[in-house]
């Protein structure tokens, strides 16, 4: 019993990077209804910048967090305004498919370059500290990071139901045209969006850094993770994207507990296209 | 008031509409009418500044926004209820109406002109709280209007407002638009239901292939024989 707890506990954990980047993947799909296919590569960039904060200015990984999550976000902005906007002109999604996973490859291979293929990690004071929650063991750093996430988590869904930029990237999102029509920047919240996302990838990225290792194709796993967490939870739906994360992560490490972590991958695949599956059936009897 | 010379726009390089000319004066409520295609739509989004025209000047209050940002000709006070309504359908019927407020006064005044708006229609007040995709058509429109004066209008463009809906809601609607021109707010109605349109309108405008053909008063247009064969089906 306790181990299957420890399971879910686990599950909860990952489930909420899952989460994170499954809601930077939607912010930036609801406003511009393209997916960002170098999604996962920002996560591996936050990696290498906590990192690089952590090796050469002795910043630790959490106080890292906010710088990180603003370097991203211009890096984000500037990535946006310089590429992403003109392509959206073109109205083509092989454009913009060809462009992500460009960029994808251009980041990972900057870092392979910058600091070459071996993996890193960042050891601190606390990183073999556990806690004890009841029946349930959990890692110090792993525990942290959980809560940051639901707190960034909380955060943002009360930006975007509270202030006005959240309530114009919702509006953007829903209608671009009535945007438009009341005076709203559509490409001010384009940039601001995509900007969200890139951050919110680096940020689950440093707080990965303290319990996962560092290297330049870390962050594809979370790509195609994400990708599920979209679809699955509903395409732009932010809510839906938490929970679809959190299920997702339960999911793989109850697999990995009850079946074998050899089929992990196969039985979290199988599932996504079982809920496709059915979740057309449903669309297609409603019609 | 709005005065329009020698308007040129269209989409890429497709032209649309051709050399408009009209003008609208304060508190006159002015039909632009057409059929499917003809240009109207083009028309209101060159005005709004939703596309840049080619050439050709609109003239509002002495100031010409043909080349200016559509926030500026917004901050100006030419508002519009656009086509096919345009809500944000996953927001509550308030928060739409929020959107209304685009600059930091009428974020002040938004209280004020919410009251208004909901003495003009009273559903809204109950359905504030409801989201705005599951409302009626008619009441969608009721929220499109109102997310308009909540901009506090000089000028208001309804484009095509009795589109899908029931003949007494459009009568609600135009009653309110007429009620508005009282108080000396320009209007500018886009319409495909002439008899409507001319029944509250003071004057009108035709176009037809993106070219302005006739014009006239309200009285002058119902009788004229193109119109009523035309359009009328007389």
């Amino acid at each position: 019993m306790s181990t299957v707890l420890q399971a879910i506990a686990n599950g909860l954990m990952i489930g909420g990077f899952y989460a994170m980047m499954g809601m930077g993947q939607n912010v930036i799909f609801g406003v511009m209804k393209i997916i960002n296919f170098c999604h996962g590569e920002m996560l591996m960039v936050g990696m290498y910048l906590t990192f690089v904060l952590y090796t050469f200015f002795g910043m630790d990984p959490y106080a890292a967090v906010p710088f990180v999550a603003f370097i991203m976000f211009i890096l984000g902005a500037c990535i946006q305004s310089s590429l992403i906007t003109p392509s959206l002109g073109t109205k083509s999604f092989t454009n913009l498919l060809f462009l992500t996973v460009g960029l994808g490859t251009l980041l990972s291979n900057i870092a392979l370059v910058t600091f070459g293929s071996s993996f890193r990690t960042i050891t601190t004071s606390y990183t073999g500290n556990v806690v004890q929650l009841g029946p349930v063991t959990m890692g110090l750093p792993k525990l942290i990071s959980f809560v940051v996430t639901i707190i960034i988590t909380i955060l943002l869904f009360a930006f975007l139901k509270y202030t006005t930029l959240g309530k114009q990237i919702r509006a953007v999102s829903q209608n671009s045209v009535g945007a438009e029509v009341v005076g709203i920047n559509v490409k001010g919240i384009y940039i601001l969006a995509y900007g969200i996302g890139a951050a919110l990838a680096g940020t689950a990225g440093a707080l990965l850094t303290l319990f996962y290792v560092i290297s330049p194709t870390a962050g594809s796993i979370f790509s195609f993770r994400a990708l599920i967490v979209v679809v699955v939870g509903g395409l732009g739906s932010i809510p839906g994207a938490f929970f679809a994360g959190i299920f997702l992560g339960l999911l793989e490490t109850l697999v990995s507990l009850l079946v074998s972590p050899m089929y992990k991958d196969l039985i979290v695949f199988v599932t996504f296209i079982v809920i496709l599956v059915i979740r057309q059936n449903i669309i297609a009897r409603r019609r | 008031m709005l005065k329009v010379r020698g308007l040129n726009a269209g989409y890429g390089s497709i032209k649309i509409i051709w050399d408009e000319a009209f003008e609208i004066n304060d508190g006159e409520i002015v039909a632009i009418l057409g059929s499917n295609g003809a240009g109207k739509t083009t028309t209101v989004r060159a005005i709004t500044g939703l596309i840049k025209p080619v050439s050709g000047s609109v003239e509002f209050n002495g100031e010409d926004l043909a080349k200016k940002s559509s926030r500026h000709i917004l901050d100006k006070g030419i508002v519009q209820v656009p086509e096919g309504r345009q809500l944000f359908t996953g927001m509550t019927c308030l928060e739409n109406l929020e959107m209304g407020a685009f600059n930091k006064q009428l974020k002040a005044d938004f209280k004020k002109n919410l009251e208004k708006c909901y003495t003009w229609f009273p559903k809204l007040k109950e359905r504030a709280s409801q989201i705005a995709g599951t409302l009626s058509g008619g009441e969608q429109q009721m929220v499109a209007v109102a997310r308009a004066l909540v901009g506090e209008p000089r000028l208001l463009i309804l484009d095509e407002p009795s589109l899908g809906l029931a003949p007494n809601i459009v009568d609600d609607i135009l009653k309110v638009v007429k009620e508005l021109a009282e108080t000396g707010v320009s209007v500018m109605l886009v319409e495909q239901d002439i008899t409507k349109a001319l029944a509250v309108a003071d004057r009108g405008y035709v176009i037809e292939n993106g070219c302005i053909t006739l014009e006239g008063t309200a009285g002058e247009l119902v009788t004229n024989e193109h119109v009523k064969k035309a359009y009328l089906g007389i």
